[in-house]
């Protein structure tokens, strides 16, 4: 019988503490414990041993820490000989057991411990890009090499623990789904507030790792039961896979160097009694629990009849860091990231414009919505490439769950496996090829799907015809065993102006998947208006309608102020919303406006109008500056604008940091104004016809090693300001990479950062590497440790110590190419 | 809640003690409510037995030499590791403005600092009270990379701490820490106070700093 079918008729137990039992051994401070598989195996199997004579059902492996970036590929403790080593320690114990079970009287037709030998994944030690140093398909190709050690070995099912990160996590689960036919299960460390380190709740990784298809997850380490029991509820509540609980002996605390724990064995038990009553399906212990707490905790628990958590039936999706279940209160999907109909984000896509799509996410969000659609499709670019680069920067800057929507499954797929959480997944249809290409992706890594009720003969003009169409949808999703509730049927709307039974056809649909289906919805709600004048009346009433007839996701257009009132106005009418409380707090006390909470930086509305722009640049005045430029560009020229008004004002604000009169922020956001007010002068031009020289290349790049990089973006703001085209590596960037970006660009000027003295010697071989391969290329250097001479002393050409030396320096440079 | 510290803020930003205008100051106190929101400090500690003989310093989990530290940790006979941690949250929203406003990026990256500084500063606290009631005197916090007492210490006091999986701060290759608003230290314990406890910016060399305290 394998763990799957011994969790589902009784509890299981895992075992306890691996790491206190080593020390108590010998294990010195700094030694790697997974070493002592190969030292000291008689160690590790007594260990197992003892946890098997205490009732365990499962041991867990000593290799928490066995990862390639510290055990190599070759010699005495090569990462394959360590898991090898760990693993067959295990079975030794197991056999032995076993033996010594066969010894005992009327030990036949035994129905003891199974003994299941999990393949323990710990955490890298790394954090994930982009907080850390350690890539997504990096992490994923470290876990892969153990699985694939482990499986080998014999293991019997993977243990991906203690992780605080779900993208990590991720990384492990899928290297195991991946390289192993194992089971997969996963807990994590929250923290009391039920948070782990990285951001997430439970019930936003409990949506990743059952989208993962994780077989048991739950909880351990970080907390004592006292405190776990609390989370547990939370795993309950959502959950529907069995649920591991293996807490700490208490918490800790140092006596003499040495961690202790505040809770003995029987106190220990005692609680895992109540843990087991509550409905945890499988019990352990983590750090400072031992043989004895584990041998406690099965006397008392062993008899407790198993309950299994139910289907939840919730229709859920996440970010990093939170859950969205899309259920009775509509969800909102903003709908601006799509290329779609719009010539500048179309020029953004093509100019590689990446700031200017996450603007757009940020701005719905800061507008209400709940998830974000992201459509980067356009002909002329590469679309899976652009697809993945666009989720990673959206999901740095905002929390909000993604909804991938692409009809190019090679984008779909990137953007599935490196995503942040259960995503939503924009579309599958009822054609076969598409249900063929779509739903093995959303098994694979987990997501609820929108499905369009059209298949090979088209878009049925009936419902009927759109519920038959859902009801195949639904039953071959299940032969790839995706539940109904991570399928949102699209009831298509079309425009109302070419077939005007069109909406009532939508709504029929609506209603009758709620009704007839149990199942979940979603429309694009724009479409209807297609073709008709003054489209947000048409939009916001058919809204309206939809909602009333159980739309439960609306992807709509969040800064569109006649949907967001439709929106609020149905949830307080539809008691959705307490005592109307939203309602008020949106368009209360202010009587005009709606709901516009964008994350402006304040305080710097003052009255508008009258400022000139070169004042309004000097105060950091960004929609003043806009303003006043839009008042000017009608009698002065665009060039004369920036030379006379913009740049002196630039200057000036540039002189004043120089000496000490204007500070950092100030100065910055100066920046920022002058950059919004170059956006209308661009926008002038471009209607035009005509465009503005750029003054010169420049390369910026945070060295190697590095991963701060806020130096480099606020000389990049400045350098920007002037006129300079930017071309920015980002942070802990090669050295070859800079090189061969300095030939291929044959830029002048390179401005290299660095704020830790260990990573100054990155910078000094870039620097060197630059004099080989482009010595044409002049070299700024900045960071917090160096100085004039330290910046000598690596071979660069200039030290600058703020952000306006290295303008003061670019112009010395290129002035002098140029001339 | 952590009361928000504007002088130090603008110390960080190189205010030198100099006044910020209404704008700034507003966008201090905006940075500081979403720290409030999104930073989750946490902290740990753990004594260590201490052997300390002129620059030669023995501290079970690591031994060194370093003059600063020795001067610092003399007459002490324990020796805590401390770290502390704001989180990711704090780099998020760093990050975020680096992307979309800079002039927001480099007041959160400051009130950042100086938040995890108060935070540091009341767990400091906490420990110095519970240590003088029975009879111990705390040493001023010392960071490695302070002076001469070399960040390769790093690893180790990471490793001592478990402040992996304890309070989330890893190492990059480069040993920068990560989530980057983390502090590592060492408090020094002896039988004796200390006539007059200075903290590591009065006490650094480096007297023309633009960030120095004034």
């Amino acid at each position: 019988m394998g763990i799957l079918e011994t969790v589902r008729e009784r509890k299981l137990f895992f075992d306890g503490g691996m790491g206190s039992l080593l020390v108590a051994k010998g294990l010195q401070p700094g030694e790697l414990p997974e070493t002592w598989n190969i030292t000291h195996p008689e160690v590790l199997q007594d260990i197992h041993l003892q946890y098997l004579r205490a009732g365990s059902d499962e041991i867990t492996t000593n290799t928490f820490g066995a990862n390639g970036l510290k055990y190599g590929k070759d010699g005495e403790f090569s990462l394959k000989r360590i898991v090898t080593a760990a693993v067959e320690n295990a079975k030794t114990a197991r056999e032995r057991y076993a033996a010594e079970r066969r010894m005992q009287p009327g030990a036949g037709g035994d129905d003891g411990p199974c003994a299941y030998i999990g393949l323990d994944l710990g955490p890298t030690g790394k954090l994930l890009k982009p907080l850390g140093d350690l890539a997504f398909e990096d992490a994923y190709a470290l876990y892969k090499e153990v699985v694939i050690c482990g499986a080998e070995a014999g293991a019997d099912f993977v243990l991906v623990e203690t992780m605080s990160d779900g993208y990590e996590a991720k990384a492990a689960i899928l290297a195991a789904k991946e390289n192993c036919d194992l089971p997969v299960c996963a807990t994590m460390i929250f923290d009391r507030k039920g948070k782990l380190l990285t951001g997430g709740d439970v019930a936003s990784t409990t949506a990743l790792l059952e989208g993962l298809g994780v077989s048991m997850l739950g909880v351990n380490c970080g907390l004592g039961p006292v405190q776990m029991k609390e989370i547990l509820a939370e795993l309950l509540k959502v959950a529907s896979v069995p649920v591991i609980v293996n807490p700490n002996a208490g918490l800790p605390r140092t006596e003499n160097g040495r961690t202790v724990y505040d809770i003995d064995a029987d106190e220990f038990a005692r609680v895992m009694e109540e843990i087991a009553d509550m409905g945890a399906n499988a019990l352990g212990g983590c750090c400072g629990t031992t043989p004895e707490h584990i041998a406690k905790m099965t006397a008392r628990c062993r008899s407790k009849k198993q309950l299994l958590p139910e289907e939840k039936n919730r229709t859920v999706i996440s970010s990093y860091s939170q859950a969205v279940e899309i259920g009775s209160s509509p969800v909102l999907i903003g709908e601006r990231i799509n290329p779609t109909g719009k010539s500048r984000f179309k020029q953004a896509l093509r100019d590689h414009n990446i700031e200017y799509i996450l603007r757009e996410g940020v701005t719905q969000q800061d507008h209400g919505a709940h998830v974000l659609d992201v459509n980067v499709g356009l002909p002329e670019i590469d679309e899976p490439a652009m697809m993945e680069e666009v989720v990673r920067q959206l999901q740095s800057v905002t929390d909000l769950p993604l909804q991938i929507d692409t009809s190019d499954i090679t984008a779909m797929e990137r953007a599935l496996r490196i995503y942040n959480g259960k995503a939503l997944i924009n579309s599958v249809n009822g054609k076969e090829e598409s249900m063929r290409a779509v739903f093995p992706l959303v098994k694979k890594y987990g997501g609820v799907v929108v499905a369009l009720t059209l298949d090979e003969s088209g878009i049925p003009e009936t419902a009927d015809g759109r519920i038959e169409i859902a009801k195949k949808i639904y039953r071959t999703a299940a032969e790839y065993g995706i539940a109904p509730k991570d399928i949102l049927i699209d009831a298509l709307c079309l425009t109302v102006s070419s077939d005007s039974r069109g909406a009532l056809t939508t709504l029929e649909t609506l209603r009758r998947v709620r009704d007839e289906l149990h199942g979940k919805t979603v429309l694009g709600v724009s479409n209807i208006s297609f073709g008709l004048p003054k489209r947000e009346n048409i939009n916001a009433a058919f809204f309206t309608m939809a909602m009333q007839n159980g739309l439960n996701a609306a992807i709509i257009n969040p800064n569109s102020e006649a949907m967001m009132c439709a929106y609020y106005s149905y949830r307080a009418l539809a008691d959705l919303d307490p005592q109307c409380g939203e309602y008020i707090s949106v368009y209360g006390g202010q009587p005009e406006a709606a709901a516009s909470a964008a994350g402006n930086a304040g305080g710097q509305q003052s009255a508008p109008g009258e400022m000139s722009l070169s004042h309004c640049i000097r105060r950091g005045l960004k929609e003043q500056a806009q303003e006043a430029v839009r008042a000017l560009l009608g009698r002065r020229d665009s060039l004369d604008i920036i030379n006379e008004e913009m740049i002196p004002a630039l200057d000036q604000v540039g002189k004043g940091f120089e000496s000490g009169t204007v500070f950092l922020p100030q100065l910055l956001m100066s920046a920022e104004a002058a950059k919004a007010a170059f956006e209308v002068i661009k926008e002038h031009m471009s209607s035009r016809g005509e465009s503005r020289q750029k003054k010169g290349k420049i390369i910026l790049a945070t060295v190697k090693g590095d991963i701060h990089d806020i130096g480099k973006n606020i000389v990049k703001v400045l350098l920007e300001n002037y006129d300079y085209e930017v071309i920015d590596l980002g942070k802990d960037v090669p050295p070859e990479t800079v090189a061969a970006a300095a030939a291929e660009q044959h830029v002048p000027l390179v401005g290299l950062s660095a704020l830790m003295t260990t990573t100054v010697p990155s910078m000094e071989e870039t620097i060197a590497l630059l004099r080989r391969e482009t010595p044409w290329v002049k070299v700024m250097v900045g960071g917090a440790v160096l100085t004039e001479e330290y910046a000598k002393t690596i071979g660069a050409d200039r030290y600058c110590r703020d952000a306006m030396a290295s303008v003061n320096y670019a112009e010395e440079i290129l002035q002098k190419n140029a001339g | 809640m952590m009361e928000i510290n504007v002088r130090e803020t603008l110390r960080y930003l190189g205010y030198q003690g100099q006044p910020a205008d209404g704008a700034v100051m507003e966008l201090i106190r905006q940075c500081w409510e979403e720290l409030e929101r999104m930073a989750s400090p946490r902290s740990i500690w753990r004594e260590y037995p201490l052997t300390v003989s002129g620059d030669e310093i023995d501290a079970c989990v690591f031994r060194i030499e370093s003059r600063a530290l020795g001067k610092n940790l003399r007459g002490c006979e324990r020796l805590l590791l401390f770290a502390a941690s704001l989180g990711a949250g704090a780099d998020v929203l760093i990050q975020k403005y680096e992307k979309l406003q800079m002039s927001r990026a480099v007041v959160m990256q400051a009130a950042a600092a100086a938040y995890l500084e108060d935070y540091c500063d009341s767990v400091n606290e906490e420990l110095r009270r519970r240590y003088e009631a029975e009879g111990w005197y705390l040493r001023p916090r010392f960071s490695p990379g302070y002076g001469d007492f070399s960040l390769e210490c790093q690893p180790a006091v990471i490793a001592a701490l478990e402040a992996g999986k304890r309070v989330g701060i890893t190492l990059t290759d480069s040993l920068l820490m990560a989530p980057s608003k983390s502090v590592t230290a060492v408090i020094g314990v002896g039988r004796t106070p200390l006539a007059c406890v200075v903290k590591g910016c009065e006490d650094c060399p480096k007297t023309d700093c633009e960030f120095r305290r004034v």
